[in-house]
């Protein structure tokens, strides 16, 4: 075969196909290297008896292991593709029947899996070659389609077909892995009853006597402030983090929007930095940013708490509000510029009004958030009323946590309230 | 009339007739419910602010902090005096939200001897509440003023900064800033904010030079933290989609439903509120710190519960009662109603929302191993805590990348629901 008609073959293969047909695959393949590792945990667990900890930091497998397991995997997943309808198949929809419109039968499926080695392994040689129908399928005489829409008279029903066995087994051996992994002991919950009744008792008997007046233990800490003090911080912490949050992701947005940035290569550039920017802080979790303002700022200090939550509040809103600003009708945009507006003024009279209640709401969805996230950032230094809470229960003190945590859930039911009824009202 | 002359049977008088009652009774109290509600408003406004202002003045002042800077009979009479200045002499917050202003009987603006006799009035019959039964009520009446609907005709728009609501607006959201700034940023911090940043340096260094060595053990943490999602996921699941029939309003009928649901509704939503590292910290005492990775499923667990009940619970109220009762018409039982008309309903929204929720879950387990949950969180934490930034760094990494992965795998999967 020439170049040239290697490249006019290629032009035919359906790439959309064939992407979907190669994720199935790897997701059947995925799915038998969990069963793998799940079995060799079970047996590590149940039957080898190596020390947990070695099987997971050294990974004991002889130096033929990972090849071993690597073309196992590969080999059941092929064979369950072909002899079944597996889930990765499912999955995409796919089903593999008969050239002849017929289910495939034994011999057929059997030819397949034999020669999908010659035609894939090879570098997908069978594809490249031959583009509207791989070598595998040719050869067996099937065809990999969507499965009709219409199911015919006496089919398995979906709990007795491949898919659905494999689906009950990922279940199951998910449960039975987690259960040893996360070492699950209901019991304790029931041996140690007591001592979980009794912090349960003395919540609900909450002490209230510092509610208004400072406690004096705080006087070493310097922090004179009562729990209704560190509340009102609480909350100031929230709303200045929401302020300065939605202020900076505000113009950040814009910068964000493709419809905005324009299609020229300075505008993508912007774009995609945005964006990155966005994702990656965003997946930063505000008590991780509280980590490292603390250490910066100081430990404790309620500034610490603003910071890191106005980091995750720009990065998070500015998602949001770029993604509200992608998807405005275009009609308004069009007509401002056909009278000549330049860029901010599109923005002033297209977007903003097109954008401002969904702002608002998200806004205020996010000061939701951010009240709560604040009264437990006191826990990594952030400041707030959280303080008193880890330093209560530091002392077994748990009237007094529960007070705290009393005041807490009312700081939140009602802020959960109110921007609740606000956003109703807005949208 | 009724057979007998004139002048035998007296007419009712029209207060006495059932309409005329109901007036005088409902009417006139929702009357002054309404009037009264835009007092308290107003009442509520000038505290807030007074509180807002002492707060700011006694956090510098004084290193004590004061909501009310006076003794509280002070402040009661300041706050009642002073809302009845402003709706007496200016438009005030209560009318301006109930779109009315004071105009004298004939039309005409009120003169200054026809406000102050509203302002004397005022006392009398708003502070006993009883004169605000009467229509018109007695400062009313005194001072021939009546709060008529605002109207823009025959005007030039007022600046807000001409206004007295629009001043007072602008003071609260001045003073309550200084009140989130003073109360949150110290001079100290600050200082440190800007000469103290090379204490972070380490920490990004790392994000570029990551610790191979202890990858290995990082990943194995990285799955514990996975696996604590799925579980604490999947056990809320099975809890939650039967609690959240119960906590559906339009299913829950008659005085023992509406319960129910009152009391079930009522705690998911105190649950909620609690964050799951508080609940991590209950669960870690009582299971002790040696699993921390139960008490941290536990606390996901618990929270799950009540975040999918609610999300589950709303759904099924928004369900289309159309085809139940098609269903219904066909002779179906209760059991057959559910599976052909409530299930295809809410079967994609449900997984949906539990794909949120998973996803949610994989962010919360990394904090809740923060408290010492379990997890990647608590090798995180200990790092930080030990100042090893490099090994912080590669862990931080690992997360990004974790969280990138599931956000994305979950926000795909959902489309497709949708």
């Amino acid at each position: 075969m020439s170049p040239a008609t290697a490249v006019a073959a290629l032009a035919k293969l359906d790439w959309t196909t064939f992407r979907r047909r190669a994720t199935s695959f790897f997701l059947d393949w995925m799915i038998w290297g969990y069963i793998a590792y799940g079995v060799m945990y079970l047996l590590n667990k149940y039957w080898w008896t190596v020390p947990l900890e070695r099987f997971y930091s050294t990974l004991t497998l002889p130096s033929w292991g990972w090849p071993l397991v690597i073309f196992g995997t590969l080999e059941m997943a092929i064979w369950s593709r072909n002899l079944g309808r597996s889930l990765g198949l499912r999955a995409f929809g796919y089903e593999i029947w008969g050239a002849d419109g017929a289910p495939p039968r034994l011999g057929q499926r059997i030819k397949r899996a034999l020669v999908w080695h010659l035609s894939v392994l090879p570098g997908g040689l069978g594809f490249w070659l031959s583009p509207a129908r791989p070598w595998h399928d040719r050869a067996a005489g099937t065809v990999v389609q969507p499965a009709p829409a219409v199911r015919l008279a006496g089919r398995r029903k979906a709990i007795f077909s491949q898919w659905g066995l494999m689906s009950l087994l990922l279940v199951a051996l998910t449960i039975w892995l987690g259960w040893l992994i996360i070492k699950i002991d209901i019991g304790v919950l029931v041996r140690r009853g007591d001592e979980g009744l009794r912090i349960w008792r003395e919540m609900l008997h909450p002490d209230f006597r510092y509610f208004a007046v400072p406690d004096p233990v705080f006087e070493l800490r310097n922090l004179p402030y009562s729990i209704l003090d560190m509340a009102v911080i609480t909350l100031f912490m929230a709303l200045l983090a929401t302020i300065l949050g939605a202020a900076v992701a505000f113009p950040l947005s814009f910068l964000g929007a493709r419809n905005v940035m324009g299609f020229n290569p300075l505008g993508w550039l912007v774009y995609l930095l945005m964006r990155g920017f966005f994702y990656i802080f965003r997946s930063i979790d505000t008590m991780l940013w509280a980590v490292i303002f603390a250490v910066w700022v100081l430990w404790g200090s309620p500034l610490a708490g603003v910071l890191a939550l106005t980091v995750h509040t720009v990065a998070a809103l500015g998602k949001l509000y770029s993604e509200q600003v992608e998807g405005i009708d275009p009609g308004p945009v069009e007509a401002v510029v056909a009278t000549g507006g330049s860029r901010i003024e599109v923005i002033k009279y297209a977007v903003l009004p097109q954008v401002a209640p969904a702002y608002w709401a998200f806004t205020l969805y996010r000061w939701d958030i951010n009240v709560r996230m604040s009264t437990v950032i006191a826990l990594v230094g952030g400041g707030g009323i959280g303080d008193l809470l880890f330093y209560y229960k530091n002392e077994g003190d748990w009237a007094k946590v529960g007070a705290v945590v009393m005041v807490i859930v009312a700081i939140v039911w009602a802020m959960d309230y109110i921007s609740g009824r606000l956003r109703e009202r807005i949208t | 009339m009724n057979g007998y002359p004139d002048g035998i049977v007296k007419q009712q008088p029209e207060w006495l007739t059932r309409q005329g009652l109901f007036d005088l009774i409902y009417l006139r109290l929702r009357g002054a419910g309404q009037r009264l509600s835009l007092v308290l408003l107003d009442m509520l406004a000038v505290g807030l602010l007074w509180i807002l202002v002492s707060y700011v003045v006694s956090w510098h002042t004084r290193s004590v902090v004061a909501y009310t800077l006076v003794p509280w009979w002070l402040f009661g009479l300041g706050v009642v005096e002073a809302a009845a200045l402003w709706e007496s002499f200016g438009r005030s917050l209560g009318f301006k939200v109930a779109r009315r202003e004071l105009r004298s009987r004939d039309g005409g603006p009120p003169s200054f001897p026809q406000r102050l006799a509203y302002f004397v009035g005022w006392h009398f019959t708003v502070l006993p509440v009883v004169g605000l039964l009467f229509d018109p009520s007695w400062h009313e009446r005194v001072s021939g003023l009546t709060p008529a609907p605002f109207t823009m005709e025959g005007r030039v728009p007022t600046p807000w900064w001409k206004t007295s609501a629009g001043v007072y607006v602008a003071a609260f959201l001045v003073v309550s800033l200084a009140a989130a700034t003073s109360t949150t940023i110290s001079e100290e911090s600050l200082r440190r904010l800007f000469t103290e940043a090379h204490r972070t340096v380490k920490f990004w260094k790392a994000l570029f030079s990551p610790d191979t060595s202890i990858l290995l053990a990082s990943i194995r943490d990285l799955l514990v933290t996975v696996f604590m999602a799925v579980i604490a996921t999947s056990f809320a699941v099975v809890v939650s989609v039967p609690l959240s029939f119960l906590a559906a309003r339009n299913l829950m009928r008659g005085p023992v439903g509406r319960s129910i649901y009152t009391v079930l509704r009522g705690t998911m939503s105190i649950v909620r509120s609690v964050e799951p590292v508080i609940w991590a910290i209950i669960f870690l005492v009582w299971v002790t710190a040696r699993r921390a990775p139960f008490a941290g499923v536990l606390a996901l667990f618990v929270h799950s519960i009540a975040d999918l009940t609610k999300l589950y619970a709303e759904r099924l109220e928004s369900i289309d009662p159309g085809l139940i009762e098609a269903i219904t018409s066909t002779g179906a039982n209760r059991l057959q109603v559910l599976r052909y008309a409530v299930v295809p309903q809410i079967i994609n929204p449900y997984i949906s929302f539990t794909l949120y929720r998973w996803d949610i879950n994989i962010r919360m387990a990394t904090v809740v191993g923060v408290v010492g949950g379990g997890g990647i969180g608590q090798r995180l934490f200990f790092y930080l805590k030990n100042l090893a930034w490099q090994q912080a760094g590669t862990v931080m990494i690992l997360i990004v990348i974790l969280v990138w992965a599931i956000d994305y795998l979950s926000a795909r999967l959902r489309a497709k629901l949708a």
